[in-house]
């Protein structure tokens, strides 16, 4: 099987080979060259700003892209080009951070379930199931109401509802990769279910689960600017596109680049990063189409 | 022996005369207060009263209770204003401001402490009850109950009596002469005059704030939770031919933009109130009337007294003189409004001073007098203080966040950061209440009358004074205005209580504002009344 | 057979079973007092006493929980803080059919333009005309519906002034009315779904148009759009199900957004406006509710599963 070769090979030419498959797909390499502009602008963000991100301008309110603010300003007279790069930050964070978090606690539950199966994984995968029944925006609005609102309690609230996708995935993963030849053998052979674990397993469902957690970075930010634009995320006037929009509302008339700068942004970075994800997926294995 | 004219003195001294040209001359908006906005003469009518019709209107702010003795917000009011009937009721004639007999038939002052109520025969209660003496007596009784607890019971603390002379004639009896009354029983921020009905309240007194029974032109016929609330029309109502509308649908948005885009395309037929920065759009489309001046009303920031740091009246100055009201008024509500120097507004022309600006008078942007104050403040180095907001417009009370995130940075300059908190309405409001803030920021909007617009908002241990100011003299000034008629007294009166509260900064006045209401052309015979009071008795759809 | 739906019906059960122990977790995490919260602001010392004690809150929590899930598995689901009405009437007769019927004419939206999208991509496979399909399917996967909504809001409601900014009508008292009301919410809503479902045509399609009893079908001369349409679409069937399923938390998170711009009286504007204003029990309503919904069409989708595929039947899951 070509997973089995692949894992025989060497790391590095593992990784060679996937560079290559992955430059093949057009997708991915637009996607990728989306996400790294935004990432690049969301680290760079102090230098590339020229404005601090809430500063206010009353003058200024309000103006529509121009040479001093090249994509306009707000009602504050906040330059939203500034904010954008900001804002980017705080969207990217919350999309890896929340996605890390869930992946953890779901990677945790997951082997938990695979590993030991029977009867405890029955019972986990009835609770996995449970939490699953939770759309995630709905869910992480419970938290919020409960926990009160603030970036990190985005990020919380975000990573507990990613808890029950990724549980589910690893697990089915885990008994894949468990039921093959040289992992029984391994295991008649005495090898301590820690060594099997580390060295059979985890690398073996490493990509997969890592296409996973890539494709729900999208998800993450996305619901991450839904609760602020529905006032349940961050708390003005931090830079943040989902509260932009949101903002912006009021004014759509006399100023539309305030709901309209910050939504294609975020669209672009969504698709850019559904591209990249999805190129990956079909660069490591075309043959796949489930997910 | 002339009678004295006590009810004419009465009306005269309560009369807010929106005519004047010293009114006029009110400082910073300038040119046309007046003239810009549309003074509120009915649209030209075309032909005689239609009767048919409902009228859809957008209905932004939020509804707490409809129960007219336990009501807080204007969004609430209105609605009110249009199911019950009080004694006596607040009209406009374009010029001035009177209170007119509405559920009685005649008023009458045999003297200074007493008041007799004439009232009309017949009149009914949505559920078939009799709306006769001993109906009002209870009505009146149930306010000024302590045990029933209304904020509205203040108004009738030197009451000493209802008598019930004959079963259309009720007599109220006062411990001192009470100016105040025609307010107090008008009053749009909770109508003490109102009259309920007291089988539906006792039947259920929990409920009867959803399921309002009274003697209004509408019943309520539904209220669908964040969707709509239906009025229709009560057939037994006492103005006869009216209301001509067969109903109202009042739908409930939150979203102010929503609204006006619902009034843009022509899905809604009126807003009860409007976002500032639409305004400027809706007054140049051809199919909407935009009502609206300055109301009796004052926008402030509150800062707790109770507790440090705000517990310090030299900080409290310095806040009050830092802040830059033009730029408010500018940026959070869009140049509908003018800077205010005290609480006392524009309307209560017996006693605004149009010249408040040049008096020197009252709390305004100063710099270094800010400074000053900041350096005498028991708390040197940066000062977080916390600041609660809520999202969620409130037409006359600023848009939401704005004026925290305007007021932020002018405090930073003299080394106070607040920390802002977002919460919701429920959770903002019962902070408030609880006294679990440093800095908070709304207004006291549809005052009439200087004894409502201050004191129970900042005398001791009043029910509104949620930053716990206390200022015996202060008190004593406003007792003692309540007192009396002549309107020269009061005003001597209530500068000095004035003086008293600014001086001491337990809040920090920002502006009073403009308080709009969007028709469409097709509704006629709209009378606008600066009271943020939204009268459907009398209008048809053309 | 039997044994197998009794076997799924039971593992249901247990799922509904962690779903009630997390809704009422939730309600009890919740700060503030519920029974003061319940009363309002003004009560004697009795009156909580015996609120308390008819909520069973002096009891232990196990006997508290059966106590709840008793009262909610009859209907009982208690009464909103604020407006005192009854939550089951509100979340399940006024709230839920609203929900519905934006859902359902979405994803019949989404499939009746997602469908002939993926068919057409497929049959003119690598042509512009697949990348522009691709890139409608990426594009309105990506695009946040809130921010579609708002600007699908001022073009054609306000701008051009074709359809309603806001408020339901309930079709099934004036279908033209309440089509005409749903319609900007269901392309917003549907808009998330177009790209998937144009996806899984395309990519189920592929898989089948080289396959031997295709090229039969066209060699016995039966017109193309009835090979591709009968013949094909028998394979497009489950993926589709199977993905519609999935996304059903999608679906559900979209129509929160959606509601809550087109202000449309649904589920979503009910736990929304619940949320904001800190009224828990609502709150716990609403994630009850939306957890028994996700569950039961998880349970019809794997059924149709059974259904549609003979293969599963035998094998079991």
């Amino acid at each position: 099987m070509a997973a089995d070769s692949a894992f025989a090979a060497a790391p590095a030419g593992r990784l060679a080979r996937l560079g290559r498959q992955l430059l093949g797909q057009r997708k991915a390499v637009f996607g990728l060259a989306v996400v790294l502009a935004f990432v690049l602008a969301a680290l760079f963000a102090p230098w590339l700003a020229p404005y601090p991100p809430t500063e206010q301008n009353f003058a200024d309110a309000m103006q529509g892209p121009s040479a001093a603010h090249w994509l306009g300003t707000d009602s504050f007279g906040q330059d939203i080009y500034s904010r954008l790069l900001y804002g980017a930050r705080s969207a990217l964070w919350v999309g890896f951070a929340s996605v890390a978090l869930g992946l953890a606690g779901g990677v945790a539950l997951g082997l938990l379930a695979g590993l030991r199966g029977g009867r405890s994984e029955w019972a986990l995968m009835r609770v996995v199931d449970g939490l699953l029944a939770f759309p995630e925006l709905i869910m992480a609005m419970a938290f919020m109401a409960i926990f009160g609102l603030g970036l990190s309690n985005v990020v919380y609230a975000l990573g507990l509802s990613f808890v029950g996708p990724f549980a589910r995935m690893v697990r089915a993963d885990v008994l894949q990769v468990k039921s093959r030849p040289y992992v029984e053998a391994a295991r008649l052979m005495g090898v301590p279910e820690r060594d099997i674990v580390a060295r059979h397993i985890l690398p073996n469902i490493a990509s997969p689960i890592l296409i996973q957690a890539g494709m729900r970075v999208s998800i993450a930010i996305l619901l991450g600017s839904g609760l602020s634009f529905l006032g349940l995320g961050v708390v003005p006037p931090t830079p943040d596109w989902g509260l932009m929009i949101s903002e912006g509302r009021g004014f759509i008339t006399m100023a539309p680049w305030m709901s309209g700068v910050p939504g294609l942004a975020l669209a672009l970075l969504l698709v850019g990063l559904n591209l990249f994800a999805e190129g990956l997926r079909d660069a490591l294995d075309p043959r796949l189409r489930k997910d | 022996m002339t009678t004295i004219d006590h009810k004419a003195r009465l009306a005269q001294a309560m009369a807010a005369d929106f005519g004047r040209r010293d009114f006029l001359k009110t400082a910073a908006a300038g040119a046309g207060l007046m003239a810009a906005s549309a003074v509120g003469l009915p649209a030209l009518a075309q032909g005689a009263p239609k009767r048919g019709g409902t009228i859809k209107l957008a209905w932004v702010e939020a509804i707490d209770t409809l129960d007219p003795h336990f009501t807080a917000s204007a969004g609430s009011i209105k609605i009110i204003n249009n199911v019950f009937n009080g004694l006596l009721k607040v009209a406009y004639d374009g010029k001035r401001v009177s209170f007119v007999p509405d559920l009685a038939e005649s008023w009458d002052m045999p003297d200074e402490k007493t008041h007799v109520f004439k009232l009309r025969a017949g009149v009914k209660f949505h559920n078939g009850d009799a709306c006769d003496a001993e109906a009002v007596k209870w009505s009146l009784l149930r306010v000024a109950d302590p045990a029933v607890k209304s904020p509205h019971g203040w108004k009738f603390a030197q009451l000493d009596g209802v008598d019930v002379a004959d079963p259309l004639t009720v007599r109220l009896r006062f411990k001192k002469p009470y100016a105040f009354l025609p307010v107090a029983l008008t009053g749009s921020t909770g109508r003490a005059g109102t009259i309920v009905c007291k089988s539906a309240v006792e039947k259920d007194p929990k409920a009867y704030g959803r399921q309002p029974v009274g003697t209004g032109p509408f019943r309520l016929v539904g209220w669908k939770e964040n969707d709509s609330i239906e009025l229709a029309r009560n057939p037994d109502y006492f103005e006869p031919g009216k209301p001509y509308l067969d109903g109202a649908q009042l739908l409930l948005i939150k979203e102010p933009s929503a609204a006006v885009a619902a009034m843009m395309s022509g899905q809604v037929d009126g807003m009860s109130v409007c976002p500032f920065q639409f305004i400027p759009q809706l007054r140049k489309s051809p199919d909407v009337s935009v009502f609206g001046q300055v109301e009796g009303n004052y926008a402030f920031v509150g800062m707790n007294n109770k507790r440090a740091p705000f517990d310090d009246p030299m900080l409290r100055r310095a806040v009050a003189y830092a802040i830059d009201r033009k730029v408010i008024v500018e940026q959070s509500y869009f140049g509908e409004a003018i800077p205010a120097y005290s609480c006392i507004s524009p309307p209560m022309s017996d006693f605004y001073d149009p010249d408040i600006a040049k008096s020197g008078r009252g709390q305004f942007f100063d710099l270094a007098k800010a400074k000053e104050f900041r350096a005498k403040a028991r708390t040197q180095g940066e000062v977080n203080p916390v600041y609660i907001v809520t999202d969620g417009f409130t037409g006359s009370g600023g848009m939401g966040t704005r004026n925290a995130q305007l007021i932020a940075p002018m405090l930073a300059q003299i080394g106070i950061k607040p920390k802002v908190e977002l919460v919701d309405r429920a959770v903002w409001t019962s902070r408030r209440n609880n006294s679990d803030f440093d800095m908070y920021d709304e207004a006291w909007v549809a005052d009439l009358d200087p004894d409502e617009t201050i004191y129970p908002e900042w005398a001791t241990g009043k029910p509104w004074n949620f930053v716990g100011y206390s200022n015996p003299d202060f008190d004593a000034a406003c007792v003692a205005a309540q007192d009396i008629i002549d309107p020269a007294k009061r005003r001597e009166l209530y500068v000095k209580a004035e003086d008293l509260l600014m001086a001491d900064a337990p809040l920090a006045v920002l502006a009073h504002m403009k308080v709009f209401k969007i028709m469409a052309r097709k509704v006629q015979d709209f009378e606008y009344v600066p009271a943020d009071l939204l009268d459907l008795h009398g209008v048809w759809l053309a | 057979m039997g044994k197998k739906l009794l076997a799924a019906l039971g593992q249901t059960l247990l799922v509904l079973l962690v779903v009630s122990v997390v809704s009422f977790g939730f309600l009890k995490l919740a700060p503030g007092d519920p029974v003061a919260l319940m009363l309002g602001s003004d009560y004697s010392r009795e009156s909580y006493d015996k609120l308390y004690a008819d909520l069973g809150l002096d009891r232990p929590l196990p006997a508290q929980y059966l106590q709840w899930l008793g009262r909610f598995v009859q209907g009982d689901w208690g009464t909103s803080y604020v407006s005192h009405q009854d939550i089951f009437q509100q979340a399940v007769l006024q709230a839920l059919p609203v929900t519905l019927a934006l859902a359902a004419l979405s994803l019949a939206l989404a499939l009746a333009v997602g469908i002939p999208l993926g068919v057409l991509a497929a049959v003119r496979r690598n042509s512009w005309l697949d990348m522009a399909a691709s890139a409608v399917a990426v594009g309105g996967n990506a695009f946040p519906s809130f921010y579609l909504g708002v600007v699908l809001i001022w073009i054609f409601g306000v701008s051009l002034g074709w359809f309603p900014t806001m408020g339901f009508v309930a079709p099934w008292q004036d279908l033209g009315a309440g089509l005409w009301h749903l319609a900007l919410p269901a392309v917003t809503l549907g808009a998330w779904y177009v790209g998937l479902i144009a996806a899984v045509t395309r990519s189920s399609l592929l898989e089948v148009l080289e396959q031997p009893y295709m090229a039969a079908a066209r060699a016995r001369g039966e017109p193309g759009w009835r090979v591709i349409w009968v013949h094909g679409m028998r394979n497009v069937l489950m993926p589709l199900v199977t993905v519609i399923g999935l996304q059903l938390g999608g679906m559900l998170r979209g129509a929160v957004m959606t509601e809550v711009v087109f202000t449309l009286p649904g589920l979503g504007m009910m736990i929304t406006s619940a949320v904001q204003g800190r009224e828990y029990i609502v709150v716990q309503a609403g994630i009850m509710i939306t957890a028994l919904l996700f569950i039961v069409v998880n349970f019809l989708v794997d059924q149709t599963y059974a259904v549609l595929d003979p293969r599963l039947r035998q094998h079991g899951r």
